[in-house]
């Protein structure tokens, strides 16, 4: 369900965004990773440490009790710290908990945090449910979105070329990211090489890595108090979680799940998908963007990948789809990733996207699925 | 040995739905709980809707190359499964095979494969 009208009756704001680059795997600890991305978020927001009243994390591979050790060194205040987990989504989470925390009046400044070290397998618990089906281990994630892959593009008679543009694309605008794990312009013919599963290929698969990310969310009563920078703080008008339903035989799960959570969130902000400029997708795997696109009512169903084509989901195009790199070459750290996306929205509606800006971004939106399947969509937007 | 062979599914006593693994808690669709089911074998045959072949796999079984359809089975259900040769495409009737395999331990175990029925 949506927070029905709680952000319209107390305005919640994204005031500061901080990073970590996302890497791969080091002998960085995550409490240096998260408090790079927290220090950074505070100076950006102009919000010292005491006077933020809660804190969420957002993390899937840590483990319990990772927040207190790490936010403790910016001192020790006793504010409420939890934990939240939502597979892929686990740091959109920690945002809509952010959001609501602010939004129902019980704080004022409330930071939503990302951190996550990948460690061997996701340990997922939908394989510990005792329910035997026939692929067995056979079927992992990105062999789950080369059949959506095979299905799609048999629907719409879209060939490899089409869906490797989605990673075409997105490389490119990481290669403009210094926050992304990868930032080099790729080819065409180096992203069609070293095959995964079916049509996937290794550049058309995100990677999982370490790294952070970092907003301090705070109300009206809040931003006045704190005397904060009223024109850097960008509004969030809709925050919608939902879980798979039964959507009938098939295997399109993602995309219904993404069109139901998607519809409730234009509703909430009370804005049309034609409003929005730029768009961060959970594109784990290239195939997702187009599937995404359409399932968000961007555009109709088969058309997403001549616009692709066209440069229409370019930065500077009509909609600037992934402009970060998106997961694909920003990098998918997992708990980090969701509140990373809300980093980049809200770096772009302020316009300070730098080489990456889309112009006159007014209206954004960050959207996350995870295993489970649970989906998580945010509305931004300035002034 | 029945030809093709028999998968067992289930039927909701309480909303109809039929499914396909069996589940031991409950029903999807109305909440019924699984006590409420009842057994219901399903033809493996079907229809292939999509299919990829995968070329890196972190596990040692099975091994690389291997073909996975998602197969609309005649019986409603829909699945996911090896199918066996690379030559199979979306559309293709395929039917169940038993095929002697071994686990990532090396034990044996009979899988269900699938096979472009001819
Ligand atoms: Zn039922």
């Amino acid at each position: 369900m949506s927070s029905q009208g709680l952000l319209s009756d107390r305005p919640v704001f994204v005031v500061g965004t901080g990073l970590h680059p996302y890497q791969r795997r080091s002998e960085t600890t995550y409490v240096e990773l998260g408090l790079t991305a927290v220090r950074a978020a505070l100076v950006d927001a102009a919000v010292s440490w005491p006077n933020v009243d809660a804190a969420y994390t957002g993390t899937a591979l840590l483990g319990m009790g990772s927040s207190r050790i790490m936010l403790s060194r910016l001192g020790a205040t006793g504010i409420a710290m939890t934990q939240v987990e939502n597979a892929s989504a686990s740091g959109s989470s920690a945002v809509a908990q952010a959001c609501l925390e602010v939004a129902s009046g019980r704080s004022d400044v409330v930071l939503a945090l990302g951190v996550d070290k990948p460690r061997g397998g996701l340990g997922a618990a939908p394989g510990q449910a005792g329910i035997q089906n026939l692929e067995g281990g056979s079927v992992v994630p990105f062999t789950h979105f080369a059949l959506l892959a095979s299905e799609y593009m048999d629907l719409h008679g879209v060939n490899d070329d089409q869906v490797a543009r989605v990673a075409l694309k997105n490389h490119r605008n990481g290669s403009l990211n210094p926050f992304a794990q990868r930032q080099k312009v790729r080819t065409l013919e180096e992203i069609l090489s070293e095959p995964i599963s079916g049509s996937l290929t290794r550049l058309q698969c995100c990677p999982v890595g370490e790294g952070a990310a970092a907003v301090i969310i705070a109300s009206e009563d809040g931003i006045s108090r704190l005397n904060l920078d009223r024109s850097r703080a960008i509004r969030v008008v809709s925050s919608v979680t939902r879980t798979e339903a039964l959507y009938g035989e098939g295997i399109g799960i993602d995309a219904a799940l993404t069109a139901d959570t998607g519809l409730a969130a234009f509703e909430e902000a009370a804005v049309d998908p034609s409003d929005i400029d730029v768009l961060e997708v959970h594109d784990a795997f290239a195939i997702e963007e187009l599937l995404y696109a359409e399932a968000l009512g961007l555009c109709q169903p088969g058309e997403a990948a001549a616009l692709i084509e066209s440069g229409n989901f370019d930065i500077g195009g009509s909609c600037a789809f992934s402009p970060s790199g998106g997961l694909l070459a920003m990098g998918h750290p997992i708990g980090p990733t969701g509140v990373g996306q809300i980093v980049e929205v809200v770096r772009q509606l302020r316009g300070e996207a730098g080489p990456r800006q889309q112009p006159d971004a007014r209206t954004g939106m960050a959207h996350m699925v995870g295993i489970g399947a649970v989906c998580v969509v945010h509305i931004l937007r300035h002034g | 040995m029945t030809d093709p062979p028999l998968m067992m599914g289930h039927r909701c006593g309480g909303c109809s739905r039929v499914a396909f693994p069996p589940d031991p808690y409950g029903c999807e669709k109305c909440g019924a709980p699984a006590s409420e089911f009842e057994e219901l074998e399903l033809e493996a045959s079907g229809s292939v809707q999509a299919v990829a072949t995968v070329h890196r796999h972190h596990h040692p079984k099975p091994t690389t190359p291997f073909t996975v359809g998602v197969i609309k089975l005649t019986g409603g259900p829909v699945v996911k499964a090896i199918v066996e040769g690379n030559k199979v495409v979306v559309g293709d009737t395929v039917k169940g095979v038993l095929v002697d395999g071994e686990d990532d331990n090396g034990n044996p175990v009979v899988d269900l494969h699938f096979r472009v029925a001819t």
